[in-house]
């Protein structure tokens, strides 16, 4: 388990994110929702341990019940954007956090090469990330991400910037790698639908300051919900935002 | 089809038949404005000579454009990792680079003497900032995401230098070394100039004072030459060396 207790981040006194606490179980899905400027990101960025030196910190990070520090070997960030280094290939960007762990790049690539076929990725090794499509490049950065091997996944608006057709793709692609491979994933989305096609759990923000009004559940699994069974929840959401928006 | 000739080729002609024109139409005195026929004649007659001196230009220009790039990098590093040092040097390099290089040429000539110094410090002088500053802001420009990527998975600061910042840098670099290369082989001429036994520039002043306008600008064009040589280098270990895309 995964939790931040009193978590309160400040810049030049004042708060953007006040006294905030959540706990996140092992291996479920949870989508952070809410408008922009409420310090979805922030939370994101306070976990992965790359907070800008401008804002100030106060707060407790246990796993399993253990303190922990961020940057943490179990927490693996992906940011906004797919972030793959031009100059390398696609096998040598998924190795890089194999390489910065210690592992001799050769040895880090191959070690992500066989992994290149299950996440869509066949034949790409040698390629330069500007030869990719903008899924594949997700997809590269999604192996990066998994084969660097922490229990918990940061996900910042990975579908962002992809178009319509490619980020249902994506959503189904990633739903079904995670249940190849079970993780803990807290991720960021402005997206309603995305978070209730994705989520275990919806946890809604609202500021600044930054702090969490709403913990909602997603009934049912994942690969049998319907638009039609989420509709409700869809308007609560946009219920709770709008409120939230107005107050 | 026919080959296409590159616009900068066809405006150079163009522009060397109008001053070839003008010469012989005004038949102004060729002590005075020799036509470009003019210059290649004294080319071709004074070729031995002048490559000579063009040898010892390249090889100062080469060692001072060398130490220059070897300097800057050193110091660009020390500044990204201590930024106290940045703050207390860059006002001091901007300052270096208003003094006028006509008070600093004889100076340095008179300080170290007609050897390969002075004119190399003075090629380090140009050709310095240009690079430092491409390579310092090269740093400031690295995306975001890159550096939060590598701190996210433990890299510390030396690492993401070494993955990120400087291969993201590469662009700024190679375009601060090109227009440090334009003053490279100027640099050196000036060098000369105030005060030298081999080079281009000793060449051109020789020349001036035996009224020989035609070997001057035959200087001149090998100097041009030169530059658009160090240039063409310049771009080739560029793209030697390049991996991956066009960010690359």
């Amino acid at each position: 388990m995964l939790e931040i207790a009193g978590l309160t981040i400040a810049v030049a006194e004042r708060d953007i994110l006040r006294g905030l606490s959540l706990s996140l179980d092992d291996g479920k899905f949870t989508c952070l929702i809410g408008p922009s400027g409420c310090g979805k990101s922030t939370v994101l960025r306070w976990l992965a341990g790359v907070l800008p030196d401008t804002l100030a910190a106060s707060g407790r990070l246990t796993l399993d019940g253990a303190a922990a520090e961020a940057p943490h070997p179990a927490i693996t960030y992906q940011p906004q954007t797919d972030a793959l280094f031009p100059w390398l290939t696609v096998a040598e960007n998924a190795a890089l956090g194999l390489e910065v762990a210690g592992v001799p790049r050769r040895e880090a690539v191959a070690r992500v090469t066989p992994m290149l076929a299950p996440f869509g990725l066949e034949g790409t090794a040698g390629l330069f990330p500007d030869a990719l499509s903008g899924g594949m490049r997700q997809r590269a950065a999604f192996l990066r991400t998994i084969a660097r091997g922490g229990r918990w996944l940061l996900l910042d608006e990975p579908f962002s910037a992809l178009d319509a057709v490619t980020r249902i793709r994506m959503q189904r692609w990633l739903c079904d790698r995670l249940a190849a491979e079970p993780r803990g994933v807290l991720m960021v989305t402005h997206d309603l639908h995305e978070a209730t096609a994705l989520a275990d759990r919806i946890l809604v923000m609202a500021g600044p300051p930054g702090r969490i009004v709403a913990d909602i559940a997603v009934p049912g699994p994942r690969a049998t919900r319907g638009e039609a069974d989420l509709a409700p929840l869809h308007e609560t959401l946009k219920s709770l935002l709008l409120e939230e928006e107005d107050r | 089809m026919a080959p296409r000739l590159h616009p900068a080729l066809l405006f150079a002609a163009a522009l060397l038949v109008l001053w070839e024109g003008y010469t012989r139409l005004t038949g102004v005195s060729p002590m005075v404005l020799p036509g470009p026929s003019g210059v290649i004649r004294a080319l071709v007659a004074e070729r031995q000579a002048i490559a000579r001196h063009a040898f010892s230009t390249i090889g100062v220009a080469t060692l001072g454009f060398s130490a220059s790039v070897c300097f800057a990098f050193a110091t660009s590093v020390a500044l990204h990792f201590r930024p106290w040092l940045a703050r207390g040097l860059i006002p001091i390099f901007v300052t270096s680079q208003t003094i006028p290089l006509v008070a600093l040429a004889p100076l340095m000539i008179l300080w170290f003497g007609f050897g390969l110094l002075p004119k190399v410090l003075l090629v380090i002088l140009v050709t310095f900032f240009p690079v430092l500053l491409s390579l310092l802001s090269g740093y400031a420009q690295v995306p975001r995401d890159y550096l939060d990527l590598l701190a996210s998975m433990g890299a510390r600061r030396r690492l993401i230098f070494r993955r990120a910042t400087l291969p993201a840098t590469r662009p700024s670099f190679f375009n601060g070394l090109r227009i440090s290369a334009t003053y490279a082989i100027v640099a050196t001429i000036f060098a000369e100039y105030a005060g030298a036994r081999h080079g281009l520039g000793i060449y051109i002043l020789a020349a001036k004072n035996n009224f020989r306008a035609d070997l001057v600008l035959a200087a001149v064009v090998v100097s041009a030459g030169l530059t658009l040589a160090l240039l063409g280098v310049i771009q080739l270990v560029e793209r030697l060396t390049a991996r991956g895309g066009r960010h690359a």
